[in-house]
């Protein structure tokens, strides 16, 4: 038995006019390494510390997609977190794993690699199932291609142009919306540029890839040392390749109320819709997650919607359609910074439309967030559930909270050692009040599943 | 440049990024796992490790297994200087 919920239906219909199409999820997080192939940014070390948490990640579609769907992955969901997901009232979509399990280039090139899964997704095709990747690259094509399974995307090139942080910062000023002061650079000359003019007017700066991914692929300036090491680093690199390419966006560091996201969705016929405006929530710099609805005046929100209006229309324009999140900010001095970066593809926060409507009463708040955990061992599902207690329950009367991950609780236990897990969740209340309580009840049980050995 | 040296410049550049104090390191502590660096992390460390020893370091020289300790990271400061000085 499944509640009805509207949010992946209308999805549905937004990408294919039709809110019973059945979808063949592909949750290919960091989906913009692909698109980053051609844009060096700053020199990195070929080191991925999350990159088995990122590729659990991908079990958060369970959630999103319908019972009717097809969820791919590179290994079978826990099933203890399986019948917990049924017994949200939601419905687990079928389960498509891998050969084996993913390497470098994730499920997308570990479902290239599995014949017989290529088989079962050209029947699938056949009986008009759509490839529903999070954001479409070369890889995906590929399935498509091999598969027959029509995309319900657009194409990776679309893609790839407008989920530069270059394209985000030109949006921005062609449409006239506030922009956080900074430039866009694609030569080291043109980086030392703006890094020397943004030093010289004063504060720390911020140094992205044009291409870079939730924390990744940035560097922050807070002195003249620090960028002259920066800039000496990509100097040489310049020398040593021949190639002074580095696609990057330099911008002022600005004092800041709270970070914002929001995500909106165009139709294949250009129309716009709002789907949500949520606030970071931070302790001590540390971000911590998002709540909804944002703490935001009207003014404040009529602004984004016009915001919506406008970036929605363009992107449309340039070919773009499907769902768009944003991430914004307000700052100090209460001014709406709508633009800091589109992010043209599912983002986290679109994984819990669904939960979201299922279990968010009028008038009450949410919060998504992840608990972190220190463990000696790999952790059953029941083990988790048992140490929530009634948690553990889905939501009743207004409260409680949805796991909405749980495989990154052990993505990194090959670790030799103790090591860090992270439990996904939403969180529901009546207010924020109760939604802060829930939440410091919610880290004390989990607290006791922890390691008692400290860190260096 | 002796062992000693290196691990205390090591020291040196992650107080600065970790913001915090950082002396008598184990060599067996884990920089991800144990200290908890990330990617962007890393390459501050980089950046300040050239200051504190004056050495240049292209990140895109280093992998996953070179930043595995602080034991395995001295092995990779001791191993560019010996390149350095044999060249």
């Amino acid at each position: 038995m499944t509640n009805g919920t509207a949010y992946t239906a209308d999805l549905k219909e937004a990408l294919t006019g039709d809110r019973e199409s059945r979808l063949v999820w592909l949750c290919n997080f960091e989906v913009e390494n692909q698109w980053a192939r051609d844009y060096p940014g700053l020199p990195a070390a070929r080191v991925s510390t999350t990159a088995a948490t990122v590729q659990r990640m991908e079990e958060l579609g369970a959630l999103l997609a319908e019972p009717s769907d097809y969820l791919l992955l590179d290994r079978p969901l826990d099933p203890g977190y399986r019948r917990y997901v049924e017994r949200l009232g939601l419905g687990a979509p079928t389960e498509l794993v891998t050969r084996a399990p993913a390497g470098a280039g994730g499920t997308s090139a570990a479902v290239l690699d599995s014949p017989e899964l290529l088989e079962h997704l050209r029947q699938l095709a056949r009986k008009g199932a759509r490839l529903m990747p999070m954001g479409n690259s070369l890889l995906e094509e590929r399935i498509s291609r091999l598969t027959g399974l029509a995309a319900a995307v657009p194409d990776a090139a679309v893609f790839e142009r407008v989920n530069s942080k270059i394209y985000s910062r030109r949006l921005a000023g062609e449409l006239g919306l506030r922009e956080v002061p900074g430039s866009s650079c694609t030569t080291v000359a043109e980086l030392r540029a703006a890094v020397e003019q943004g030093l010289a007017d004063g504060g720390p700066l911020i140094v992205k890839d044009a291409y870079g991914v939730s924390g990744k692929g940035l560097v922050v300036l807070d002195s003249a040392v620090k960028a002259q090491r920066l800039l000496r680093m990509v100097d040489r690199r310049a020398r040593k390749s021949g190639d002074d390419a580095i696609h990057v966006v330099v911008e002022r560091f600005l004092p800041k109320r709270f970070d914002l996201n929001y995500q909106f969705t165009i139709d294949r016929y250009g129309k716009v819709r709002l789907d949500f405006v949520k606030e970071a929530i931070t302790a001590g710099g540390v971000h911590l997650g998002h709540v909804m609805p944002p703490d935001l005046s009207a003014a404040q929100l009529d602004e984004l919607e016009r915001a919506v209006e406008l970036l929605g229309a363009r992107l449309q324009q340039d070919g773009f359609f499907g769902v768009v999140g944003v991430d914004a900010l307000l700052g100090a001095d209460d001014l709406l910074y709508p633009v800091l970066e589109i992010n043209a593809r599912l983002n986290m926060s679109s994984y819990q439309g669904r939960v979201t409507e299922r279990f968010l009463r009028p008038g009450g708040v949410a919060l998504a967030r992840h608990y972190p955990l220190r463990l000696a061992e790999p952790l059953s599902f029941e083990q988790v559930a048992g140490a929530l207690g009634e948690l553990a329950e889905p939501p009743a009367e207004g409260g409680g909270l949805v796991v909405t991950c749980f495989g990154t609780v052990n993505a990194q236990s090959a670790a030799a050692g103790p090591f860090d897990g992270r439990l996904y969740t939403v969180l529901f209340a009546d207010d924020r009040e109760r939604l802060g309580r829930l939440d410091d009840r919610v880290a004390h049980e989990l607290a006791r599943l922890n390691t008692p050995e400290g860190t260096p | 440049m002796e062992r000693g040296s290196v691990i205390s410049a090591i020291e040196l550049a992650l107080g600065e990024v970790l913001e915090r104090p950082v002396s008598g390191l184990a060599e067996d502590v884990r920089l991800f796992e144990d200290l908890h660096l990330d990617s962007t992390s890393i390459l501050e460390l980089l950046m300040a490790l050239e200051d504190a020893i004056d050495m240049s370091v292209d990140p895109e020289d280093l992998d996953m297994e070179d930043f595995r300790s602080v034991g395995t990271l001295t092995d990779y400061v001791l191993s560019q200087q010996a390149a350095t000085s044999g060249r």
